[in-house]
């Protein structure tokens, strides 16, 4: 599914990125933790394609295709989702105009044909309801006036909505509190699947017991210093992100 | 062209010739003599008609000084430089300076170095009655703050004008970096006097000024002036402006910024009954990068008063990461008042984050019904209220002198004006 | 990104081709004889030549206005054509069948079918072609419901009593520099009247297209509600791409008499110029419509053509309760200058205002809004709320903004804002995240911007308007 292969990359001249490598297979889970600053959500917006984010070396495969030569919204066709940390408002265009443009756009990449108004519509009620959003919400404009529990909430209906294969949650889980925490990951287990992976960026052991990791990798310095099973997050959770010192000590 | 003006450049090619100041008012006066007389089509005077200025009689008498007090601001500690009819009355040679100020007057020497780059090219030319006042000058100081000095005892420069005369005084302040210091321009004119005071102020990289300017002119009283700010590098400038009305009083503030990272505070009020008139204009130079403003104006318009109030902002290109913003809100209390507002935004650059707003209203009848609940009189509740919306500036003024002083000095005021 | 978000909006202009029709033209010139001959043609009573020739020489004593951000070179009024008509017209065909085919064609072209078996069910439409009228369609449909629905200068014969009543009510001869030139030698447009008490049964438009070389359209339209009644109008115009400026002065005059509704809609595409600037309509037109009393008059337009736009259409709340809307979203590009906006004059007690303005500048273009809103002295209770919002895309533009308020009532309320933004690396980076490409990422942006005034289009016409505009608003509508 997503091969990365020794990525560096920099943000305003700065390498954040240093060397990286991943194996997510068809289905798997994976959870990557670390401090703050170690460069959780530049791993989401170098894989996305965000602008500023430049890649100096390394490589990154999805399904087989070189995904760092395509543009944002060419990943995105191919099954690159990424939940926002912090989602921009556009106002005046809402969720639904949205939703169905990028739903459809999907679509034509995949050689299906466009859904039809009454069809769309109805996906997108279930996926509302999936996460507790009441329905008025597609109508209104893209996270135009949200809290920020519903942003979060309604970054998951669209992943909902466009069934990627890769979703990469940047702290899907920051500012919640536990009911909407619960929401969120059971939007997120309703998706798991065989041929649907995750990548689960998280400060905190605490969305991982709602969503069961497969692995678990602590990425600190640009690096993945540690990869391991649930077992590791439980770990960082009862001992803080310290024992690193003593990782890269010993490394 | 108009027959005052006429007057004025005749009065002004009879000044003396000799010395710095004469060479300035004879290049000035150059320019005067290819200004056309403002119509009601001029922009600048859309609402303001300048009849009362063409009708003025000559002056023949240089006129008494002794006759006017200064005002007081009770508890305020401040050195006071006075104009009075148009002449410099304070010996400036018995001033008491604190370290690091120097004061002179405008035909000196001294003031001639100062003054090189600075009087005449902060002010922006297309001001009429600037060039008016650059023309007929006589009387002036010159303020230097030097380098890191910080002044905190106020410098308070008096215009005072009564009866039949003329007062076209000037000044010019220049606050080297990193110093800082505390101006007050008061300015008071009663009977059929004329004043034109225009300020020049240079702050430069990381100095600051708290400024304030009272334009409190009266009556049959004529005004017409302006203040004019340049700002360098991570300058910081806070002005609080008071106008009342007369028959004519115009006041224009400049502000620009030729360097990154300054900021200005602005608030203006005014409040105004009877027949007069206030027009206040502001025009806010963003040439360079990075830099803040906030500017808030708020009047009160009763009886037969106009107010006029025009804002404008520009962003030049390049101006990237400015933020501007601008407020004004009025409040016209009677039938037979005027309230004129335009402000303005003229934008080159994108990044920017630029917003005005301008609002006329009424008291607001819920909050005055919840006055009324608690068993407050009508008119009463309707003072607070129309008060209050002043005293929320007023309440951001930095000397507690000040702040007390105008809020008795506005209460009075206010408690004359007729509340519906 | 600001480059993408360029190309994104720099599309072709579609209504750019020239047709090849015969047309009679006059020389180029202004005076009081190319006036009188322009009378003639259309054969019109002595008091309209007079009404013209006062119209001309009140011009004569005027001044081009020059308080408007624009800048262009003085234009040379000798140089203009003021009377420009396909020979086939002459005949005056009396079915759509005797119309020249190729002129049928034009408006294929432009997606306004003139067989009425091929159009929108529910809208007629008038074709002004340069200086005449083409075809005005469903007009005995309209007629069984009592409306009049016309071209002006055929209005002039049938209906002489309420145009000579009307005509100028509104916008006067001497109004300003181009309501006079329009009064001395405008050519045809529409005429509306809808009778008491009727909700016209359909949508009225007006297509103007300027085809000849070197002609101005001067186009005069005139809508009567009397009581009671309601109508909504739209107005479309596109020309050819040509490397000459071409003028186009318009008067557009609105009664709204008690309890009448009038909606007129404008999408305006005339020929914005290439990117260098050359070329390219300069717009200058008046609009201004009187709402008597509890009446209702809604402007909606939409602005992206034109190398120069100078409109302000107007409202003047003359009775009590009556109401005046200003929805405008104008997009400004290459180098074409636009400043517009409204007035809004309450004079009765209660009235009410809306105003909502939304600017769009790209590239090297200059875009200003300019209002007026007056609270007069026996306005009482009246109320405005005005939002103006600008969104700047690129470094090279300008944005600009001047609202003029001016209040002499105590009891009236008025509110005024304004904004600046851009579209943001945030926003793009979101929408393609989501897999739309940048060209839709931006269409869809500057749509949710203009959102709260395209909702104002009629629906019917939205779709036209899309197809005028070839702009790509698809999902901006509902």
């Amino acid at each position: 599914m997503l091969s990365i292969k020794n990525l560096t990359a920099s943000v305003e001249e700065k390498t954040i990125l240093k060397g990286l490598n991943l194996e997510v297979k068809p289905g798997e889970v994976h959870a990557i933790m670390g401090p703050n600053g170690a460069g959780k959500s530049t791993l989401g917006y170098v894989l996305s394609g965000r602008e500023g984010y430049e890649v100096e070396s390394g490589g990154a495969e999805l399904n087989g295709k070189d995904l760092l030569d395509m543009d944002i919204e060419e990943r995105a066709r191919e099954g690159l989702f990424l939940a926002f940390q912090y989602p921009v408002e556009i106002p005046g265009v809402s969720n639904m105009e949205f939703m169905k443009e990028s739903v459809n756009a999907i679509r034509e990449q995949r050689g299906e044909e466009p859904l039809s108004a009454a069809e769309f519509l109805k996906k997108a009620k279930e996926a509302c309801k999936q996460v507790h959003l009441p329905l008025d919400f597609l109508k209104r404009g893209v996270n135009e006036g949200f809290s920020g529990g519903e942003k979060k909430r309604n970054e998951i209906m669209q992943m909902i909505l466009l069934q990627p294969t890769l979703c990469i949650l940047d702290e899907s889980d920051s500012g919640l509190d536990i009911d909407a925490l619960q929401v969120v990951a059971e939007g997120v287990n309703s998706q798991r699947s065989e041929d649907r992976s995750f990548i689960v960026v998280t400060h905190y052991q605490r969305l991982l017991d709602y969503i069961k990791p497969d692995f678990v990798h602590i990425l600190a310095d640009g690096k993945i210093v540690k990869s391991g099973d649930a077992s590791l997050a439980l770990e960082v959770e009862s001992e803080g992100y310290a024992f690193l010192n003593k990782v890269e000590a010993t490394a | 062209m108009s027959q005052w003006l006429d007057q004025v450049i005749e009065q002004a090619a009879n000044l003396p010739a000799e010395g710095w100041l004469a060479q300035q008012r004879h290049m000035s006066l150059a320019k005067l003599k290819n200004r056309r007389w403002p119509s009601r089509k001029t922009e600048a005077w859309r609402y303001t008609s300048l009849s009362p200025i063409e009708k003025r009689q000559p002056l023949t008498e240089t006129s008494d000084t002794a006759t006017v007090a200064v005002p007081n601001i009770n508890g305020l500690d401040c050195i006071d430089l006075v104009f009075s009819q148009g002449q410099l009355v304070s010996e400036l040679s018995s001033v008491c300076l604190p370290e690091g100020v120097r004061v002179f007057s405008l035909n000196s020497a001294d003031a001639r170095e100062l003054a090189d780059g600075r009087f005449t090219a902060i002010k922006p030319e297309r001001h009429l009655f600037g060039l008016i006042n650059d023309s007929l000058i006589e009387a002036g100081v010159v303020i230097h703050i030097a380098e890191g000095v910080k002044v905190k005892q106020p410098i308070r420069i008096v215009n005072v004008t009564s009866g039949h005369a003329d007062n076209h005084s000037r000044l010019l302040v220049s606050v080297a970096q990193r110093a800082s210091a505390v101006i007050i321009e008061h300015g008071e004119g009663v009977d059929d006097s004329m004043n034109t005071a225009f300020s020049e102020f240079d702050i430069a990289a990381e100095a600051s000024l708290e400024h304030y300017r009272f334009a409190l002119f009266t009556d049959s009283a004529l005004h017409a002036g302006g203040s004019h700010f340049r700002l360098a590098d991570s300058s910081y400038l806070n002005s609080t402006i008071l106008g009342f009305g007369s028959k004519l009083s115009r006041l224009d503030v400049d502000v620009e910024y030729t360097g990154e990272n300054a900021n200005a505070d602005i608030n203006a009020m005014y409040l105004l009954a009877e027949g007069e008139n206030f027009d206040f204009q502001s025009c806010i130079e963003h040439a360079v990068p990075h830099c803040t403003t906030d500017e808030k104006v708020r009047g009160i318009v009763g009886d037969k008063a106009k107010a006029n109030f025009n804002g404008r902002i520009h962003i030049h290109r390049h101006a990237q990461k400015t933020l501007a913003e601008l407020n004004n809100r009025n409040l016209l209390l009677s039938r037979g008042g005027q309230i004129n507002t335009k402000p303005e935004l003229e934008i080159y650059a994108d990044d920017v984050k630029c917003a005005h707003g301008a609002t006329i209203a009424e008291i607001e009848e819920r909050a005055l019904y919840y006055l009324l609940s608690r068993g407050i009189s009508r008119s009463q509740a309707l003072i607070m209220l129309n008060f209050g919306f002043i005293q929320e500036l007023i309440n951001e003024i930095n000397n507690e002198a000040i702040r007390e002083w105008m809020t008795e000095l506005l209460r009075t005021r206010f408690a004359r004006m007729e509340v519906k | 990104m600001t480059e993408q978000i360029e190309q994104a909006l720099s599309r072709q202009y579609e209504a750019g081709f020239v047709s090849e029709i015969e047309s009679e033209t006059f020389e180029a010139g202004l005076n009081e004889d190319i006036i009188r001959r322009l009378s003639a043609m259309k054969n019109e009573p002595e008091w309209m030549l007079e009404w013209r020739l006062k119209a001309y020489r009140t011009w004569l004593e005027m001044d081009d206005p020059d308080w408007a951000h624009l800048d262009y070179p003085p234009i040379d009024y000798q140089a203009v054509s003021y009377y420009s008509a396909p020979k086939s017209m002459k005949d005056k065909p009396k079915s759509l069948d005797e119309v020249d085919p190729e002129l049928l064609r034009t408006y294929e072209k432009l997606g306004i079918p003139l067989h009425e078996q091929e159009m929108l069910a529910g809208v007629a439409v008038d074709a002004v072609f340069d200086s005449v009228s083409v075809v005005t369609t469903f007009r005995e449909k309209l007629e069984e419901a009592g409306v009049i629905f016309c071209p002006i200068s055929e209005a002039v014969h049938k209906y002489p009593e309420l145009v000579k009543k009307y005509l100028g009510s509104v916008v006067p001869r001497s109004d300003n520099y181009f309501a006079a030139l329009n009064s001395a030698v405008f050519t045809d447009g529409s005429f509306v009247y809808i009778p008491k008490g009727v909700r016209c049964p359909m949508e009225l438009s007006t297509y103007f297209r300027i085809n000849e070389q070197n002609t101005g359209q001067f186009e005069r339209t005139l809508i009567v509600a009397d009581e009671g009644s309601y109508v909504s109008y739209l107005e479309g115009c596109t020309a050819p791409q040509r490397d000459e400026n071409q003028l186009h002065a318009a008067v557009v005059e609105l009664v709204a008499l008690d309890d009448a509704k009038i909606k007129y809609s404008t999408v305006q595409n005339w020929y914005p110029g290439d990117e260098q600037g050359r070329g390219g309509i300069y717009n200058f037109v008046t609009k201004r419509g009187i709402c008597h009393t509890n009446a209702k008059i809604s402007w909606t337009q939409v602005e992206t053509g034109s190398a120069i736009t100078w409109k302000y259409p107007s409202c003047v709340l003359k009775g009590d309760n009556s109401v005046g809307e200003f929805y405008s979203v104008a997009l400004t590009r290459g180098r074409q200058q636009a400043d517009t906006g409204t007035k809004m004059i309450h004079l009765g007690k209660n009235t009410r205002s809306t105003i909502i303005s939304k600017g769009i500048s790209a590239r090297d273009s200059n875009n200003a809004y300019r209002g007026l809103v007056q609270m007069g002295p026996k306005a009482d209770g009246a109320r405005n709320f005005t939002q103006c919002d600008s969104l700047l895309i690129g470094d090279q533009c300008g944005a600009h903004t001047f609202p003029y308020i001016e209040s002499r009532n105590p009891s009236a309320i008025v509110e005024h804002e304004a904004t600046t933004s851009k579209v943001s690396d945030e926003q793009m980076f979101l929408c393609q995240q989501r897999g739309l490409d940048p060209e839709k990422a931006v269409s869809m942006i500057v749509n949710g911007f203009c959102k709260e005034v395209f909702k104002e289009l009629p629906m019917e016409f939205a779709v036209e308007a899309g197809k005028l505009l070839e702009i790509s608003l698809e999902g901006s509508v509902g």
